[in-house]
Order: structure tokens, then sequence, then C-alpha cells
């Protein structure tokens, strides 16, 4: 038992790998958030009149909200208008290669891991950086302009593309959807934007990643991606943040339209600073996602481990529209400290034989607190719907806690849905049968927990999964993993 | 204060409260059980009913019932004479169960004659009426437990109740034959019945209690908003059924808290037939000590428009308990179903075993079910499921049963029967298992189309 112990005191003190700061001459707004913060937002990026009238309606439905309360924890208390909302790298070059980036910021990415030239030797990524706010560099665009794919930032579409951004912007996250969204629709600084033709085939992984690095900056990204008929692209997120001790807050909306017969897979790690071993410090990410299968026999797939901020709240979704269309959620979620995670999805079952799938894996220890909170609503003309849903929590450690508020509402006779949901610790004797077979403690509750994640891990493209196990790793090892 | 001015039910409790205050019949109770009922108006005061923005009533909307008018029942019965009411026989002959070989009582309106059929009691257990036991200084304390957090409905009952019925258990007396208690509701004109319930389960005790309620139907409406509080004390089991056939016209609204002691076993069986327009049971089980077992088995038939909302909360308080939960629900014609589960494990509750399962066959096209398990875990040495399913009849088992020569209707009749065996199978009586399926028979062929 003391062993055991060890390993959980291990993982709760375990110190977050990647926390440092870079030091890049930053283009910061003044904090606070009125109409003329938007302007200024607005103006600074060159922005069309009516994204600006666009987002004064966000400001004007942020400013009528009020913050949830129903969500299964305690909301820190929140300053919007401490808070800036614009910051970009001062001098805001374009890159044609890797040699005119500042050589700091490639220290940045090389220290998580993932540097630029590497990842162009890598199988076919496309990275587009998002530096704080503004993409500093896009890798591959070349290569996906000869199929018609646009792949830039949220900035860049808006200028190039407005026809597209303004049909689709905020058609499936209205700006007045909930009050971080609102937030998000007023005040977003950028993002990435992504269309792939008709009949496209994505021959790559697009990748972002996402990095919060000024202090006191909130981030607010916004990302788009509409895949036409008969096409499919796998999009990648992925999150790393430095060491910070005041909160920082992350709103971001992401909106993924799939038309018919097109298949959209997002799959995200996220790993924020989470605060040190009291909590303190650490990112709120709050984040509205949502997709819409709008056309038949369209997918979306949403895949997502998250290991990192000390509250993560998000309930990737999908609108089943089209008749056929099909919805997934993969979900890994892991907390420690005093992390908190109110994570799940909402599958709405609009369309005929639309068909949803859920599998949610929590791993709660320390005094980390997990929730699934998930919706499957089956409409009235969702004949012959189908869900699954399976959610299973891991406790190690007694303060920690493992919650799960599944609704499930059904307005259809012909309509099948099945939850299930199970919460246990790591059996001793399944950590006796391991140390029979010689695997020490530390490694037998790794495979345990990797063989527990594995349904999930599986789904990830092959380049994620490999950091999703690292991070797992990381995240639980120290000990552990 | 008047948080909901447009509620004429509303303005009727406060009314009502104010005259108990100042009646006699209020001032012989002790000075705690008046404290009791101030703190809970107060809170009901601040509550108001609820609206669908409560969680707890987020798919039960209850304005549509409260826009009718209601006069506070009760209010003036005088201690020590509770009079029954006129009520219709029938209604008792439609709630005995057959060759049930039980204590019989009825209670009318929540006011109880002191009559026993069946009778005599034997030793060790003792029925007094609500509208005495409150007055008397030895018991009062029963009521004055002041716990209801933010329940509506089980705020407005503490602060007004007037009358019911008080069951003590002796320690160590074993009731061999069941308890019959027929909760009959009949008036002549739109009335809030508000019930409270008390039993007292001594040390090693044993009860077995079968409960029906019953409704006169008719133009006038009748809302029982009861609340039930069941005290199994250390080692005591107790086998509790509730059948709920109330006629058209009536609201049931029905807390229940069952508070268990050391290895105490609590069994409870809710079945819920057509009828009622609205029907919600709140069914809340604390384990406050440990090494105790508890099984929840609910059934739920809801036809026409009918709304039925089971709430469960499984509370493991302290280690080494178990508790196991089966609701199963079949839905008619424009019925709504809701079911949630909720268990707790607190910190302390390690090695809790806690098993939930709610399963709804839709029948029919307009028929809509809400469900909400929920499992709230702090602590890590625990075992805890539930799962959820809603379906339909499997076309399978249909086309097995017709290619054998049964008529669709008597296939599906079969088919629900079938379902349903999952939660009747558990009682203990088999005359009571009978009567349901009866009950059940009799629900399907007339209400599905």
């Amino acid at each position: 038992m003391g062993n055991d112990n060890e390993i959980i005191d291990n993982i709760a003190n375990k110190e977050y790998e990647f926390g440092f700061v870079t030091d890049i001459e930053m283009d910061v707004a003044p904090a606070g958030l009125n109409e003329d913060t938007i302007r200024y937002i607005s103006a600074k990026k060159n922005e069309p009149e009516w994204l600006l009238e666009w987002r004064l309606k966000g400001l004007q439905a942020f400013r009528k909200q009020q913050l949830p309360t129903w969500q299964n924890f305690e909301m820190p208390e929140i300053d919007f208008q401490k808070i800036s909302y614009y910051a970009a790298p001062k001098s805001k070059p374009k890159y044609d290669s890797l040699d005119q980036v500042d050589p700091e910021l490639l220290a940045t990415f090389e220290k998580l891991g993932i540097p630029l030239n590497e990842q162009k030797a890598l199988a076919g990524v496309a990275v587009d950086v998002v530096f704080d706010s503004v993409s500093v560099t896009t890798t591959y665009k070349e290569k996906l302009k000869e199929l018609g794919i646009i792949f830039c930032s949220f900035g860049e579409a808006v200028k190039e593309h407005p026809e597209l951004v303004k049909k689709y912007v905020g058609s499936v996250v209205p700006h007045s959807d909930n009050i971080f969204a609102a937030l998000n629709a007023a005040a977003f600084s950028d993002g990435s934007f992504v269309y792939i033709p008709k009949g496209v085939r994505c021959p790559m992984e697009l990748s972002t990643y996402f990095r919060i690095n000024t202090e006191n900056t909130g981030q607010f990204e916004r990302t788009l991606i509409i895949a036409d008929e008969g096409s499919y692209v796998s999009y990648l997120e992925g999150c790393t943040a430095p060491m910070r001790d005041e909160n920082q807050l992350h709103a971001a909306v992401v909106e993924l339209i799939a038309l018919g017969n097109a298949e959209i897979k997002y799959s995200t790690v996220q790993n924020w600073y989470p605060g040190d071993k009291d909590g303190k410090g650490g990112i709120y990410n709050f984040v509205t996602k949502r997709g819409i299968c709008k056309g038949e026999n369209s997918k979306i797939s949403w895949t997502q481990v998250e290991t990192g901020s000390s509250i993560t709240w998000k309930y990737p979704s999908v609108i089943l529209q089209g008749d056929n269309s099909t919805g997934e959620f993969y979900s890994v979620a892991v907390t420690r400290n005093k992390q908190i995670a109110d994570t799940g999805t909402k599958m709405y079952h609009i369309g005929r034989n639309t068909r949803s799938r859920i599998i949610s894996k929590g791993i709660s220890a320390g005094e980390g607190q997990n929730s699934y909170r998930g919706l499957v609503q089956v409409g009235p003309k969702a004949d012959s719907a189908r869900n699954f849903t399976q959610c299973d929590s891991l406790l190690i450690g007694d303060r920690c806690g493992a919650h799960t508020f599944p609704y499930i509402e059904s307005k259809n006779n012909t309509a099948t849905v099945e939850h299930e949901a199970t919460t246990s610790k790591i059996g001793e004797d399944q950590i006796f049968y391991l140390n029979q077979r010689g695997i020490d403690s530390e490694k037998a509750v790794a495979l345990i927990i990797n063989g527990y994640a594995k349904e999930v891990l599986n789904q990830l493209p092959m380049e994620f999964a490999v950091e999703a196990q690292k991070l797992l790793s990381i995240t639980l090892e120290g000990s552990v993993g | 204060m008047t948080q909901q001015p447009a509620i004429p039910l509303f303005e009727e409790v406060v009314n009502g409260y104010n005259n108990l205050s100042a009646s006699g019949s209020a001032g012989q109770e002790s000075s705690d059980l008046r404290r009791a009922r101030q703190t809970a108006f107060d809170k009901f005061r601040l509550l108001g009913f609820p609206t669908i923005k409560n969680e707890d009533w987020k798919y039960t909307n209850i304005n549509r019932f409260l826009k009718e008018d209601f006069a506070l029942d009760g209010i003036v019965a005088e201690a020590g004479a509770p009079v029954a009411a006129a009520y219709p026989k029938s209604l008792v002959e439609k709630a005995a169960i057959p060759e049930l070989d039980c204590y019989q009582l009825v209670l009318v309106n929540g006011a109880w004659s002191g009559e026993v059929k069946g009778g005599p009691l034997p030793k060790g257990i003792h029925l007094l009426s609500v509208a005495a036991a409150r007055q008397d200084p030895a018991l009062s304390a029963w009521f004055e437990k002041a716990e209801w957090g933010n329940q509506h409905f089980a705020t407005l009952n503490a602060a007004l109740f007037t009358n019911g019925l008080f069951i003590r258990v002796d320690a160590g007396a074993a009731i061999e034959k069941p308890l019959h208690v027929i909760h009959v509701f009949t008036s002549d004109r739109n009335v809030l019945v508000q019930p409270r319930h008390v039993w007292v389960v001594g040390k090693n005790a044993e009860l077995s209690v079968i409960e029906s309620v019953v409704s006169s139907s008719g133009d006038t409406k009748i809302w029982a908003n009861s609340l039930s509080e069941i005290n199994v004390q250390t080692d005591a089991k107790v086998d509790h059924v509730v059948i709920q056939v109330s006629a058209p016209g009536t609201r049931l609204v029905h807390h229940t808290t069952v508070r268990q002691k050391k290895q105490s076993l609590y069994n409870n069986y809710t079945f819920t037939l057509p009828g009622a327009e609205l029907v919600r049971n709140d069914l809340q089980a604390r384990l406050e000590e440990d090494h105790t077992e508890t099984h929840l088995y609910g059934l739920y038939l809801a036809a026409g428009q009918q709304l039925i909302d089971n709430h469960t909360l499984v509370d493991h308080q302290k280690p080494h308990c178990f508790s196991n939960e089966l609701y199963k629900g079949v839905l008619l014609e424009e019925s709504t179903g809701v079911f949630n589960g909720k268990v707790y494990v607190h910190q302390d509750a390690q090695k809790t075993n806690a098993f939930q399962q709610n399963n709804n066959l839709v029948i029919s096209k307009k028929a809509t079910i809400d469900s909400k398990p929920e499992l709230e875990i702090f602590a890590d040495d625990v075992k805890c499921s539930h799962g959820s399913t809603v379906g339909q009849f499997s076309e399978e088992a249909l086309f097995y049963l017709q290619a054998r020569g049964i008529g669709e209707a008597s296939a599906k009749a079969l088919l629900i029967n079938a379902f349903a065996f999952d939660v009747t199978e558990k009682l203990k009586y088999p005359a009571v298992e009978t009567y349901i399926n009866d009950l059940i028979s009799h629900h399907i062929p007339v209400a599905h189309a």
C-alpha cells in the first residue's frame, strides 16, 4: 500500500513539464471589453463592416447573459474588464521559409517537441501555428492549394473568402448561444479556417498548435471547418501553455459543417497549464464546440484527450440533421491536483436513421474532479435513431471525485438509446495479477490506464496518438505511466 | 415576499398557514414543532412552486395544474377527533388485493378513523393518527426534522400538514402479516390535501406495508402532496410497496425520505398506473450508518396525457452499504415519463456497491421519455454503475410470437408483461404480484391503440 500512496503522491505533485515563457515583443490591447475594444480589434485586423457588426451583436448578447450556475464546480470569479482582448506579435511578418522566423519562437516549439522542420518531415502534417493570436506561418499551403483546399488563418479567410465565412460563421454556434460564445463572437482574435471542396479527400492531417503566451491575454480562437459534399478531412488541435500565476481564460469556438456524404474528424490534445498543486494559476478552458451533419450520410467525429487546464468546461456536440448521419464522441479526461473537468457531449438526433456513439473515460487523481455531462436528444422525426453511450470513471486516491450526469430525451418510439456508466478504482486483484508476472506496481498501473484509455486513443491519428500517449504518461507517469 | 403572486394556490397556502398558526390546533403542538413549521414555511415562501427552470423539475412542467383553484383541506380538523369523510366504498374494493392476508386500514384525505380490518393488531405495532401524534410531546420530535433542502413540496407539507398515519413498531417485533394502507382521496370541491406519515421501525423489528393510492374521479380536482418519513433502525427490515392507481383529476406529489441505520434493510416497490394526470414521486434513501442494504424497484405504465416522474436519490453516507435500483417504464399514447436517479457517494462511504438501471419501452409515436441517471462519487474504493435504455418492441420477438399464432395485440401485451416481470417478480407476496399483473393487463388493451 505504501507504494500505492507514493505513486499517488507522485501523480499529485508532478510538475508541469511544458511551463516556460517565451520572450517576444507583443502588441497588446488595453484591458477591458467595450465597443471601443471591439472596434480596435476589428480595425487592427482590417475587417469588413459586416464582421464588425456581427462582433457588436456578439457584444450585445454577451452583456445580456449571465454566467451559468448549473455546472458541477465552483465558478471562479472572472473580471471580464481586466482581460486584454488582443495580443499579436509586434512585427507581423509573413515568412516564406522557417529561416525568417524568430529563432526564439522556433526554440519554443522545440521545447514543446513540435519543431516545425521536423513536422515538415513527418508524414504530411501541415501546421498552422497560432502564436497567441496571429498566424505566424503556414506550411504545406501550396500542396493543399493544388487540391483547392483552403487552410488558413481566420483573418486571412475573411479577406480572401468572405462569401464562405459570411455564409457559415455563427451558423452552428450563434453569437448568442451562451455567454462564452457571445464573448468569443465579440472579441475573437484569430483562428483557423478550413474548406474542403466537393469530393476532395484531404491527403494529410491538418493541424494547428495553439499556444497562450502573453500575460493577461484571453485567447479567443475561432475555428470554422467546412467539408463540402463527399469530402473528408481530419483536423488536429493541440495545446500547451507556459506557467503563469494569474488565471487565463480561454473561450474558443469551433464550428464544423459537414455537407452530404462528407466526413470531419476533429481531434484535440489539450495540455494547458493546469495550475500548481494548490490549483493556483491554471488555465480556464471554456470552449464551445459544435458540429452539424447537414447533409445525408455525413459524419462528424470528436476525439479529445484532456489532461491540462485548471478548469476544462466543454461539450463538443453534433447536430445530426441529415438522414443517416453519424456523430461520434471519444474522450479521455484526466484530472489531478485540484483540476476540474466538466465535459461531455450533446447529440441532437433530428434526421432519420441517425446514429451516435459516445465513449467517455474519466480518470481522477489527487483532488481532481471529473464530470461527464451529456445529452442525447431524439426528436419526433428521428425515426430509427440509435445511440450508444458508455462513460467510465477511474478513481485514483480517496480525495478525488467522479460524476456522471447523462440526460436522455426521446420523443420517438422507434429510437433506441443505451447508456451505461461505471465507476471504480484500479482493482487490487488486477495489480496483484500483474505483480505476479514480474511487472512492478508503477508499470502495472500504467498498463491498466493505457488499456483503459485505448478505446479512445485508438481514434487519434497516428502522429497524435504518440503525443497523446506521451501526455498521458507525463500526466500520470512521474510514477504511473 | 410573494414570489409567485400569479398563482392562486400560492395565496391560498399563505392564508392557510396564517389560519393554522392562529387556530388552536397548532397551539397545542410543541414549540419546537411550531418552529419547524415556521422554518419550512419560510423556506417554501422563498422557493415558491417549482418551474422548469429548477433542475429537479426540468422535465415536469406543473404550470397548467397550478392554474386551477384549490382550497386547503384539513386545516380545521381538530386534534383527537379525526373525522373521516364519507367516501365511495367502491374505491376501497378496487384497492383491496384479493387473497392477501393483511391488516387493512383506510385513510380518507389523510384521516384515519381508527378502524383496522383483519385485526386485531398483534403486539408490538402501534398505529396513531398524525392529528393526535403531532400533539403528543413524546412523539412530536419525529415531525421536527427539517432536512428538506430545496424540496418545494416537502417544505410545503412540513409547514401545513395536519393529519396522516403514525406507525411505530417496537424493537424486536416482527409483524408477520402485511399492513395494507389504502389512501383514498375524494372531495366535492377542488382541494389540496397534505398528509404526512411517519414510520418508526425499531431495532431488529420487521414490517411490511402495502400502500394503495386511489381517488374518486369526477369534475373536481384533488392535489395530494404527501410526505412520508420512514425510519429504519439498526437491524430492522422494512418491505414497502406503493401502488398508485388514482383516477384522472388527481395530481399526486409524494415525497418519501428513508433513513437507514446500521445493518438495516429497506425494500421499496413503486407501481404507477394510468390515471392521475400528474404523478411525481421523490424517493430518497439516506444510508446514515454502515452495512445497510437498499433495494428500489419501480414500474411505471403511463397512458393518455399522463406525466409520471420518478426522482430517486440514494445517499451513501457510510461505508459498506449496498444499494440496487431498477426502474422500468412503459409509455403509451401521449404520455411522458421522467426518470431521475441519483447515487451520491460521500468520501466516507468506501466499499460502497451501488447499482442503478432504468429501462423504457416507448410504445406510442407521441410518447416522450426523459431519463437522467446520475452518479456523484467522492470515494475511490467503490463499485458503482448505472445504465439507461430507451427502446421499443423487438421486431424479432413480435415476429416469433405471431409466427406461433398469437395475435399482434396479445403478443404486445405478453411482451409488456414480460418487460414488467423483472420488477413484479421481486415482490414478496404472490397475491400482490398477481394483483399488479392484472392491473397491467387491464390497462394494456384499453390504452394501446
